[in-house]
């Protein structure tokens, strides 16, 4: 798969058809990978897949100018998908080069389970259903399914819905949608005030790095709300109570574009639980009216279509 | 006499220009009695209406906001309306979902001859927020 | 004259209590298997096992992410200042690594410069560290090409080495030298604990595989300063989300804003970040739209305007910077980069 990915990624460099390459390379740190953004030929030697490609790619396709051919797993071609919806992409300017993914490893999950960090570990293997972790020389096996990401694990599209080259055959997808929802299971539990003060109490901890507005794919905004000053609306001071508002909305900007790719709770650097509110909102969406973000390129984008009776009940 | 010092509600009210407004006033001038405890913004359009307005008010301490506009269909701006009760829509059940009591954040459809309508809902609403207490949403050190 | 004591782990318990009489008590608390520097409870000294560094650097001790600096209010007598007082309490900060109490001397530099801030400083001057070397270094920590040994430092008051059942106690500066002699459950190093520590703080400075040449690299940059084609390869995967400046120890850019609520209000300052696009953005312009600028003034700042202005390099190699970046940005990569 990973050759099929250089021949055709430099195919299109040399036949000109595309500006920029995006892909993943080997990181800097053991078991990561890096994204990839090159105009050279020779470069695409380095592009590889394996189950630690976790970025979102498509968060660098409305800042580069050009056309671009992008490497896309089943999550981010559906942000692709949700983009050009939004006419932020142009679907002759890109070519995709899917990968059916059968799901990425989540090292936090994997240093849980050991109580060792990534770089004492000696390798990670993935074999079918299977994690095998060598520690010191020693191999234990894991179930695959304890150590994907979340939101992995209710997968709807390992496939991508849009794509120019498929990189090899669909792969089976091992789910387990309860696990993915645990967290929100227990919030949904509490009663009302206790489901505030979890929040709270998570938000406290917020130094608003704004990491996870910058990884989505879906905050393109050339100037987000939180940097409005005329009016002032959250203060860029930390205070437990404008976090809260920023990514409350956020969440709401985002509905409709957010596919769960899980991006904005893995790289959150105080682990606060967003995909509990992510997640959530693309339930929301889709029991209000069933849609599901990324899945139709063709489809009018969730808050700018409307039908004449929906959602009724709630209003006056 | 002196005045007992007895809480209550604070609601914030967007009021779209064409409909709810014109409905309010109507029930001004009709002399239709409502509890005062509404402060109402006039938009020109309840999908003016941004959910940063709403958790804003809240976070300044009001205790509950109104969205109120035309009827679907009967937008002034033909689909106005249509786009607020989306986002109105989500907004709710996202806050509900967060732990914000539903009630704090309601909507009405209130048009320009539904003076009475609009009465019985500031009625209702406030009545609501008084049972359910002060806004300690975002208040500190608890 | 040896000065050294050592004390025995399971002591250690006792050791805090005491000190915990005259000083709030800061370790790295665990929680979801991360390290954050937190109050000390009271009792619990597990917090040792696994610790290797906290997720937020140190400087967040002393210059927090959200610092009130006044409050001002207008009533019928004019306007009103209240500047906020600062927690007079002492701080001891115990398990902090050499790479973090570097940083603090290098923040020293700035916050004192010309003008001596008025919130750091108190809280650095009310404050004891002690000091605790490394055994098990993060794959990206770089500290040894800076002159950091990861097992010793003399930016501590007392630095502690793990020799096995014990930590060797070593007061480096006056304060650390009357913390140690108050304390009554030390007891006098050995020769053999001085050499095994010795051997300890070895092995430590060996296990950092991660270097950089610092060689020349104040010249490097500066040929590099205009080489575009070069600074927009490096920057391409940036996302200017500021993560990395954030964790940084040393970095210090902030923030003020006033929040006024009808006639009263407070200024804040907090953590600001240069990678964001609108660091720079001044109601003319904004010389640093591009993020190639920013990611290039981020690199420079740290490895030849500081070194310019006090003669050191504003890094101290803790590695969090790669660790935290979304996208795996590594600076030890870029400056292996540069154009030579």
């Amino acid at each position: 798969m990973e050759q099929k990915l250089r021949d055709g990624a430099k195919t299109l460099l040399e036949e000109g058809k595309v500006d920029y390459i995006i892909g993943f390379e080997p990181g800097s740190l053991k078991f990561t990978t890096t994204p990839l953004i090159t105009k050279n030929k020779d470069d695409v030697d380095r592009l590889v897949i394996n189950p630690f490609i976790k970025n979102n790619l498509s968060v660098f396709l409305t800042e580069l100018k050009g056309r671009v051919g992008i490497v896309a797993k089943g999550c981010d071609s559906r942000s692709i998908v949700s983009l050009i919806q939004d006419k932020q992409v142009a679907r002759e300017n890109i070519v995709i080069m899917g990968i059916p993914c059968p799901g990425i490893i989540d090292l936090k999950k994997v240093e849980l389970l050991l109580g060792r960090d990534r770089d004492e570990v000696d390798d990670i293997t993935r074999d079918g259903d299977k994690v095998v972790i060598t520690v010191e020389g020693k191999k234990t096996e894991f179930p695959t399914t304890k150590l994907l990401f979340d939101n992995c694990l209710s997968c709807e599209s390992p496939t991508p819905q849009e794509y120019d080259v498929l990189l090899d055959e669909t792969s089976p997808l091992v789910t387990d949608s309860a696990a993915s929802r645990e967290k929100i299971k227990t919030l949904e539990a509490m009663p009302q005030e206790q489901r505030w003060e979890f929040w709270k109490e998570k938000f406290d901890h917020c130094i608003r790095c704004y990491a996870c507005r910058n990884v989505c794919p879906a905050c393109f905004c050339k100037r987000c709300f939180v940097e409005e000053s005329q009016p002032q609306w959250v203060l860029p001071v930390p205070r437990w109570q404008d976090n809260l508002i920023f990514q409350v909305i956020r969440n709401i900007h985002v509905a409709g574009r957010c596919t769960d790719c899980g991006e904005c709770e893995r790289v959150c650097p105080v682990n606060i639980p967003l995909r509990s509110l992510t997640k959530r909102m693309y339930e929301i969406v889709d029991e209000l009216f069933q849609y599901k973000s990324g899945m139709d390129k063709e489809a009018p984008p969730l808050m700018s279509h409307y039908e004449q009776e929906e959602a009724e009940g709630l209003i006056r | 006499m002196e005045q007992e010092s007895e809480w209550e509600p604070k609601l914030l009210g967007f009021l779209c220009r064409w409909c709810s407004y014109a409905g309010a006033d109507l029930a001004g001038t009709s002399r239709k009695k409502y509890p005062a405890n509404i402060k109402i913004i006039k938009v020109p359009c309840s999908g003016r209406v941004d959910p940063l307005f709403i958790l804003k008010a809240l976070r300044m301490g009001y205790d509950g906001v109104l969205v109120s506009g035309c009827h679907p269909g009967d937008c002034h701006y033909q689909t106005g309306n249509y786009r607020a009760r989306r986002r109105i829509v989500i907004t709710k059940k996202f806050l509900e979902y967060m732990g914000v009591d539903p009630r704090r954040f309601q909507a009405s459809w209130v048009s320009a001859s539904e003076g009475v309508k609009f009465t019985e809902v500031a009625t209702e609403v406030t009545k609501e927020l008084s049972e359910i207490g002060a806004n300690q949403l975002f208040v500190d050190g608890k | 004259m040896a000065t050294s004591s050592k004390i025995n782990k399971g002591d250690l318990g006792e050791l805090l209590k005491k000190w915990s009489e005259e000083f709030t008590v800061f370790v790295p608390q665990q929680e979801d298997g991360k390290a954050i520097l937190a109050q000390w409870d009271g009792t619990d000294t597990s917090f040792l096992e696994g610790y290797r560094n906290t997720v937020k650097p140190s400087k967040a001790n002393f210059f927090p992410p959200m610092e009130e600096m006044f409050r001002f209010q207008k009533d019928s007598e004019g306007h009103h200042i209240e500047p906020t007082v600062s927690d007079k309490h002492k701080q001891l900060i115990f398990g902090i690594r050499p790479c973090d109490a570097k940083s603090l001397a290098i923040l020293d530099m700035t916050f004192k410069d010309l003008y001596e801030d008025p919130y750091y400083l108190p809280k650095r001057n009310n404050t004891i560290l002690v000091g605790l070397g490394c055994l098990r270094p993060y794959d990206s920590c770089f500290c040894t090409s800076l002159g950091i040994n990861p097992a010793e430092s003399t930016d501590v008051d007392v630095m502690l080495t793990d020799i096995g059942d014990q930590f060797l106690v070593e007061p480096i500066s006056e304060a650390g030298k009357e913390l140690v002699a108050k304390a009554s459950q030390l007891e006098k190093a050995t020769k053999a604990d001085e050499a095994k520590a010795k051997e300890v703080k070895e092995a430590s400075y060996q296990k950092v595989t991660r270097k950089i040449d610092t060689g020349g690299i104040k010249d490097k940059l500066l040929a590099s300063f205009n080489n575009q084609d070069f600074w927009e390869s490096i920057a391409a995967k940036c996302i200017s989300c500021g993560i990395c400046t954030f964790a940084c120890p040393t970095c210090y850019c902030f923030d003020i804003n006033d929040e006024l609520v009808k006639k009263q209000g407070a200024r804040f300052r907090s953590w600001d970040s240069c990678a964001f696009p609108i660091y720079t953005k001044m109601p003319m312009e904004n010389p640093r739209v591009e993020k190639w600028r920013r990611v290039r003034q981020k690199v420079c700042h740290k490895f030849e305007f500081y070194p310019m202005n006090f003669d050191t390099i504003a890094c101290t190699g803790c590695g969090r910077c790669i660790r935290f970046c979304l996208v795996n940005w590594d600076i030890t990569q870029t400056l292996d980069k540069l154009p030579v």
